[in-house]
């Protein structure tokens, strides 16, 4: 939903674009009234709690909003069966936000001489994008249908309003009355302690973790992706107070597309576990540890030349894991830091895995012959790698901090960096695919109550990607993309 | 002789006596001369509303304690001519000092008596000691409600049969309801005032006792017709009258 | 007829209302709780910790004002979708009557009760457990509760009752305690096997004048104020204030008091605290007590 397409629209001259986004500043400022903040709202109006209780800023949850989640959206006081419900009570909220941005990145752009229609040639030049525009809309909707049975079903759509289901899943919670036996089957998010899908973020490369999704350059495989929401199985234990937690996940290496178009014969794991201590006056602070460890296939059978869809075969493995830790330094100001080492087998280094992915709506990406252009190359019998080949592994970093000056208003900023330790292929540039990304902004929520919620937000987000051409100690250069986005969050 | 040292003696007596009158008209309250009362009567103008009898199925003993006796809500209790049963008549205006936290030695008794509240008002001062008994072979529970924040605390204690009386106080002049939760039907009141204070009986008649000379406010309080106000002035050895009238909605 | 049924109590809360309406269940002005904001009273001692209400401004609006309101009155804005009878309302914390305490009835809670009320939560409520925040934090609201309420600047809290040590469970003890369930009279909100329908039960109604269910031991719904033994003892030696149920403090002794807990828990369904009550009722066949029987038996 949050996955802008790079809009080439017409170029507005800078100085113009300069205006516009000191005016934008200035509006939203003005408009910024301070009305009491009140208070998903459907949880709201089923438990009269203000949205702030459980949301440290709306969407990212709080340890209160944590163990609620962790109960399977139950607040435990034997009144969650939906019986006893009012009967206005309708367990959806949906949510879209409409914005303004200006997105700025590099392309390679052909060159033409005059009178030839033909380019002669192509240059790396800066495009800047600016206008309005959308994100998709989400349907949520989640709760218990039962006492201790809960489901979160989310169909969304991108910009365009082409719906998928990005959750459907539903849980048994407290199995035999024990907190620590919980178990959930169906689309659903990773139990990430810094969550994506609960992210203040919106612009494109700021809208996600780039930890949670990174892939070295030409690297297949495009399944690891722990920012994406998976398709699986999750047993997830808690202590009663949620301080101690632990998950178990078994997924398809599908990266959530369904139809078992892809990873219909390999299978990962999700393992994670976090502790959680009273630090008194400086709040709660969280530690954890995550694994998620798998094969993906590197071959598939092929019909005319095009790869058959759920044929994958010649699993190879991969792994990224990390620490997590959340850090509360007083009541205004947190800290989130999510660390990874990850590592791709030597074929998806290469290339191989992706052949047939799909961008997670269920449809593929590539429908032609492997190894043509837009397809990556399929691991056919017989084939080797090049010599030298290694495994490529890298090391990320994800630092996200909060001011919130109160449930209203929140203050972010996020810096992350990946860093490649081994490339997959001798001689390539040490720096080849590395990532730094920063971001910055503020979200405002005049009111936030039972019924809807609104937020006035401002983002800027600075990527920096080491895939431009060699300096002189023959390492990428690093090509920036940038964006400032301006919009309003809203959900009902 | 003898007539002169008794003469003597007496003088002494006297003086000693009326010493002592003064320090009690001007100390405590105390019934003597000097000190004056209001009387007067409390009447209903019009029909009275009929008061509906009470179900007591819910506990076969109330019910076989009014098999020949039926009860009645008392929220307006008329007597013959008229006269307004409980009725709480107090000086709203005018206590002097040592009257307003005067505290009487009396302890008013709030009896559970076959279901019901014995008398259905109860009227004490601040502070006052004041006592809740069960004459009942049914359980009840003795919950007076008054508002928090005027300084009276409720509280709820439970009174089965043969319990032992509860003797409390309340510390701020309030019109406080009571209820037992057990029997919905029953509701009373605690009256606390500040000073001298009567009830009317079933003739609707009152007498405050033991009121110092001077210029008062009396109010009458009914809980369904709330209150009226009369001004009056008490001389010294002569009684002084209100009479009230509510009109009957 | 319907309409019978609700004759007095309509009548009883018409005259309550008119005497309660009145007077001062106006509200509080945030001018008089801001002044007692500073005073000592706003301000915790649980154990080692000790709370002061201003760090509690920013949590109590996080965290509680929703249903507990900008003044503490129990009228935050989600209050309206929580009326009575299938919810309760949220605690009106300028009048400073708490159900949950280890002190007699008409008195104030220790700091610690209200530490345990904010960290348990109230089951077949909207209050939740607060245990995810931390304990300075809890601290802290337990002192911003205090600056709500005239109360905490002139009452000392009372004294916490005495609870004798917990003996042992024998059979006597489950029978004795079904006798004293009889004498008090207890089934008739309660009902004789604990089922919340006793003959007085449907007419219940709390201090607001709202209807209210008295506790059903059956269904497995927890007590309200913790389940352990000696948090039921507490509640019918100190009785739930702002509710029917009374205090029962000056009616049973300590000893008749276990009797009592224990066979309380014979009536409940199974769960991790009442095994062996539940074992001795059935051997002893523990049959309801007689309502019928002659009062006093």
């Amino acid at each position: 939903m949050r996955m802008w397409a790079q809009s080439h629209l017409c170029q507005k001259p800078q100085r113009v674009s300069s205006v516009l986004t000191a005016a934008f500043a200035l509006i939203f400022l003005i408009l910024s009234s301070s009305q009491s903040a009140t208070a998903l709202p459907a949880f709201a109006r089923k438990y009269g709690l203000r949205c702030s209780a459980c949301h440290e800023s709306w969407p990212a949850l709080n340890n209160f909003g944590l163990k609620f989640r962790d109960n399977g959206y139950q607040l435990m006081n034997d009144r969650d069966a939906p019986i006893w419900q009012n009967p206005g009570y309708w367990p959806v909220t949906f949510r879209i936000t409409p914005i303004w941005h200006r997105v700025s990145s590099l392309s390679q752009v052909d060159t033409y001489t005059a009178g030839n229609p033909v380019p002669t040639g192509s240059t790396m030049q800066r495009i800047s994008s600016t206008g309005f525009d959308l994100s998709g809309l989400d349907f949520h909707t989640g709760g218990t249908l039962e006492k201790n049975f809960s489901f979160y079903v989310l169909p969304s759509s991108d910009s365009t309003g082409a719906f998928h289901f990005e959750s459907v899943n539903a849980r048994l919670d407290n199995i035999a009355g024990s907190s620590w036996l919980n178990v959930k089957l169906g689309k659903f998010e990773l139990n990430n302690l810094l969550s994506e899908k609960r992210t203040l973020w919106l612009t494109g490369n700021g809208g996600i973790y780039q930890t949670y999704h990174f892939i070295p350059a030409n690297d297949g495989n495009t399944f690891g992706q722990m920012g994406d929401n998976q398709l699986g199985m999750e047993y997830m234990g808690h202590s009663v107070d949620d301080r101690t937690r632990v998950s178990a996940a078994l997924l398809s290496s599908a990266d959530g597309s369904v139809g078992l178009i892809t990873g219909a014969n390999s299978y990962s794991g999700f393992f994670t576990f976090d502790q959680a201590f009273d630090a008194g006056k400086l709040g709660t602070e969280r530690l954890g540890a995550y694994a998620f460890v798998g094969e993906a296939a590197t071959y598939y059978l092929t019909s005319g030349g095009v790869p058959i869809p759920g044929s994958g075969i010649g699993n190879k493995g991969f792994s990224r894991v990390g620490f997590y830790g959340q850090f509360y330094l007083g009541p205004h100001f947190d800290l989130n830091v999510v660390t990874q080492h990850g590592s791709d087998n030597a074929y998806f280094g290469q290339g191989y895995g992706s052949a047939i992915a799909s961008d997670g709506d269920g449809t593929a990406t590539c429908t032609g012959i492997a190894g043509s252009p837009g397809c990556p190359p399929n691991n056919t019998p017989g084939t080797t790698l090049p010599s030298g080949s290694r495994a490529p592994t890298w090391n990320g970093y994800t630092f996200e901090a909060r001011y919130v000056y109160s449930p209203q208003l929140i203050f972010k900023g996020v810096y992350e960096a990946e860093r490649m330790s081994q490339q997959a292929t001798p001689g390539t540039p040490s720096n080849l695919g590395n990532i730094n990304n920063y971001s910055i902004g503020y979200r405002y929520n005049p009111f936030m109550t039972s019924r809807a919620g609104f937020a006035y937000f401002g983002e800027f987000n600075l990527f920096q990607s080491a895939m431009g051409p060699l300096n002189s100690s023959n390492k990428a250069t690093y090509q920036n993309t940038s964006e400032l986005l301006f919009g309003f969050d809203f959900d009902f | 002789m003898k007539y002169h040292r008794n003469r003597g003696l007496a003088a002494i007596l006297a003086t000693l006596m009326l010493v002592g009158l003064v320090t009690l008209v001007t100390g405590h309250r105390a019934s003597a001369a000097g000190e004056s009362k209001i009387t007067g009567t409390v009447k209903l103008d019009g029909t009275p509303p009929h008061m509906r009898g009470i179900d007591m199925s819910k506990d076969p003993y109330c019910v076989k304690a009014h098999a020949n006796n039926p009860a009645q809500m008392e929220l307006v209790v008329v007597g013959k001519n008229g006269g307004l049963e409980n009725v709480v008549l107090y000086l709203s205006q005018g206590l002097p000092p040592q009257l307003e936290n005067m505290k009487p030695n009396t302890v008013p008794v709030f009896d559970q008596k076959n279901c019901m509240y014995t008398p259905h008002v109860l009227a004490m001062d601040v502070n006052q000691d004041f006592k809740v008994i069960t004459s009942d072979q049914t359980a009840h529970n003795i919950h007076p409600e008054p508002n928090p924040l005027t300084g009276n605390i409720p509280w709820n204690q439970s009174q089965p049969p043969g319990a032992p009386p509860v003797v409390k106080s309340w510390k701020v002049p309030e019109m406080i309801p009571v209820k037992c939760n057990i029997h919905p039907w029953m509701h009373g009141w605690f009256v606390v005032v500040k000073g001298p204070y009567a009830i009317t009986d079933e003739n609707g008649s009152y007498t405050i006792e033991n009121v110092p000379p001077g210029n008062y406010t009396v109010t009458a309080w009914q809980e369904t017709y709330s209150t009226q106000t009369q001004k009056v002035t008490v001389a010294a050895g002569k009684a002084a009258t209100a009479d009230f009238t509510f009109k009957a909605k | 007829m319907h309409r019978n049924l609700l004759k007095w109590p309509l009548l009883l809360s018409v005259v309550v209302a008119l005497c309660l309406s009145g007077a001062s269940y106006a509200q509080l002005t945030t001018d008089q709780q801001q002044e007692w904001l500073h005073s000592p009273a706003a301000s915790s001692h649980i154990g080692n910790l000790s709370g002061a209400a201003r760090a509690a401004a920013l949590p109590y609006r996080r965290y509680c004002v929703g249903c507990h309101g900008d003044l503490g009155d129990g009228n935050g804005e989600n209050a309206v979708w929580m009326p009575p009878p299938m919810y309760q309302k949220p605690r009106d914390f300028q009048l400073a009557i708490f159900k949950c305490r280890s002190t007699p009835t008409g008195t104030l809670p220790t700091d610690q009760d209200l530490f345990d009320a904010i960290t348990r939560g109230f089951d077949r409520t909207n209050m939740p457990s607060w245990n995810p925040l931390t304990k300075q934090e809890r601290a802290d609201l337990v002192a911003w509760i205090k600056h709500f309420s005239p109360r905490w600047q002139t009452e000392k809290p009372g004294t916490p009752i005495q609870i004798p040590p917990e003996p042992e469970i024998t059979p006597e003890r489950v029978k004795a305690g079904q006798d004293v369930f009889g004498k008090m009279q207890c089934w008739k909100c309660h009902g004789v096997q604990g089922m919340a329908n006793g003959p007085s039960a449907s007419t219940l109604t709390d201090d607001l004048g709202q209807p209210i269910a008295a506790f059903n031991f059956t269904d497995g719904s927890r007590p309200k104020c913790g389940a352990t033994d000696q948090d039921i003892y507490r509640i019918f030696m100190t009785g739930l204030d702002g509710t029917p149920m009374p205090s029962f403090a000056d009616n049973i002794k300590p000893e008749e008091a276990w009797d009592l807990v224990f066979y309380l828990r014979s009536l409940q369904p199974h769960n991790a605290f009442n095994a062996k009550e539940r074992q001795i009722s059935k051997q002893l066949g523990l049959k309801p007590v007689n309502p019928n029987a002659p009062p006093g038996q």
